[in-house]
């Protein structure tokens, strides 16, 4: 069959479409990935990222390390569109992050669990966010359920201790159902039993075949969770690896962070 | 149409939202209280007095109830999100971020429009059914004949409450545009009113509260303010107030950093 007979283009098209997918790679091979290319923010003199290029893939969490004032929140805005880079791309299924149009079904992410109006509910919180993407009152409630709120639904959140605001974050996050997970500092504020349960929730959303990029001062846990790290230090890549292989290397994570980190550190006693 | 129901949801979830617009409609209360007292001085004074008493237009002395109100809620709608950090994520949901600028004036809008015309009709009723006759039959007109002034003067609470939203988009602090809200409605009246004619007018002319008898025509030869202005002019300055904040909000908004 030649392709080039144009009597019907959108035909045509459709053929076209079959061929590839049956001879070539896969489609859509960017799914579920995020990608930085050279990513550089700069805030008047201040290189808060600094060409920067990684990639974090589906199948397991990623943790993202570094030391405060690293560039970890501006890395996470400019993926988000938040900030627009001074130079250099980041992509999120091949795409920019402003391009997309229901981006909750894609991407979610818990950036500061802080930020609810406090006279709110909870339920009306995640409502009103479920709403600029066409998602319905259904999932809330099956979101709610699943972060362990469902009980306190119709509470205002300005009730809320730091823990629960963690939780709706991550419920927040969730309403899209989306592929990529992004979560800053999720644990910060959890009871024990929290921290389990988002080490838990972690694994099992990785284990789906998700892209999930945590960031975490606790190296402890983050060893426990995560099995790709990717550490950044004055706004450049310090390292990226695996868990396994930072473990092989040195005694502890943590002493990998640490031997790693070791230069880059801004605020800080002295060592 | 997704962001519009959101933004709804938002703004009818705090209770903030129902103090505002009931306190915007309470100038009906206001009007009563009025209009109850400048019927019993007038009862009260002898004919010849009454004959020359003249009482001021209740619904356009208090229309800077509504006015106020709504305005900050206008703000309050922009910079309760930038307050608490959910701008970030409202424009995490929405990549293009004009539909969130553009949802939250509509229902701010909206809802100004309402509160305003309750405002203006409910307080000139409530002053048309105390005072009847009185003041030489100030309130006795064919009420046709006050329909232009009053829908002109309920047309400024939805443009204060977009003048609003679109400073609380520039200035991303309650406090910021709060004042130049208060600044619009109290100081820069009385700054204009003191500088020497013929600026005095002429500026005089652009002020919000100068508008609604300029856009009907109803020129009165003592306005504080000025009337120099024809309808058409008078119209598309008022327009102008509550489009240009929010015109150049978006473009920043679409641009600025979050």
């Amino acid at each position: 069959m030649k392709l080039g007979a144009h009597v019907n283009p959108g035909f045509d098209l459709e053929v076209r479409t079959l061929v590839r997918r049956a001879g070539g790679p896969p489609p859509r091979i960017l799914y579920r990935v995020i990608e930085l290319q050279h990513l550089t923010k700069r805030y008047g003199g201040t290189l808060a990222v600094d060409d920067l290029s990684f990639r974090v893939e589906p199948g397991h969490v990623t943790g993202f390390l570094g030391p405060n004032g690293a560039g970890k929140s501006t890395t996470m805005r400019l993926i988000l569109g938040l900030d627009a880079p001074t130079s250099g791309q980041a992509l999120v299924n091949g795409r920019r992050y402003t391009s997309l149009r229901m981006p909750m079904r894609e991407v979610g992410a818990l950036l500061d669990a802080g930020a609810v109006h406090g006279g709110r509910s909870a339920y009306n919180h995640l409502l009103s966010l479920a709403r600029t993407n066409g998602i319905g009152s259904a999932r809330v409630v099956e979101v709610l359920e699943e972060v362990g709120l469902a009980g306190v639904a119709r509470k205002r959140v300005g009730g809320f201790s730091l823990g629960m605001k963690q939780r709706l974050g991550i419920a927040a996050a969730l309403l899209g159902d989306p592929g990529i997970l992004m979560f800053d500092e999720p644990v910060n504020g959890l009871d024990p039993d929290g921290v389990r349960w988002i080490r838990g929730l972690m694994r099992s959303l990785a284990a789906e075949g998700r892209t999930i990029l945590l960031s975490s001062h606790l190296m402890s846990e983050m060893a426990l969770t995560a099995e790709r790290i990717v550490i950044v230090g004055r706004g450049r890549l310090i390292a990226e690896a695996t868990v396994a292989e930072l473990t092989a290397r040195y005694p502890s994570l943590e002493d990998a962070y640490m031997a790693l980190t070791s230069d880059s550190v801004q605020y800080g006693a002295a060592r | 149409m997704s962001v519009l129901s959101s933004e709804w949801l938002k703004i009818r979830s705090v209770r903030s939202t129902y103090l505002i617009l009931g306190l915007g409609v309470s100038t009906i209360l206001l009007g009563l209280v009025l209009a109850t007292s400048a019927a019993g001085a007038y009862d009260a004074a002898p004919p010849e007095q009454q004959a020359a008493a003249r009482i001021a237009d209740l619904e356009e002395a208090l229309i800077i109830m509504p006015q106020l109100c709504m305005g900050i809620l206008g703000v309050l709608v922009v910079t309760s999100d930038y307050a608490t950090g959910l701008i970030r994520t409202s424009l995490t949901l929405v990549p293009r971020r004009w539909p969130v600028v553009a949802a939250k004036s509509a229902v701010v809008g909206a809802l100004a429009l309402l509160v305003g015309a309750l405002a203006v009709f409910g307080t000139h009723l409530t002053a048309r059914s105390v005072l009847g006759g009185r003041f030489s039959g100030a309130y006795a007109t064919a009420f046709a004949d006050r329909l232009p002034l009053l829908v002109a003067l309920t047309l400024t609470v939805p443009v204060f409450a977009l003048l609003g939203t679109g400073l609380g988009a520039l200035l991303r602090s309650a406090a910021g545009a709060t004042s130049v809200i208060v600044g619009f409605v109290y100081v820069i009246p009385i700054i204009v009113g003191n500088i020497p004619e013929p600026w005095s007018e002429r500026l005089g002319s652009l002020m919000i509260s100068a508008l609604p008898r300029q856009i009907t025509g109803d020129h009165i030869t003592t306005s504080v303010y000025g009337s120099l202005l024809p309808p058409p002019a008078a119209a598309a300055v008022m327009l102008a107030y509550a489009a240009a904040p929010l015109v150049s909000a978006t473009w920043l908004v679409r641009r600025r950093d979050v």
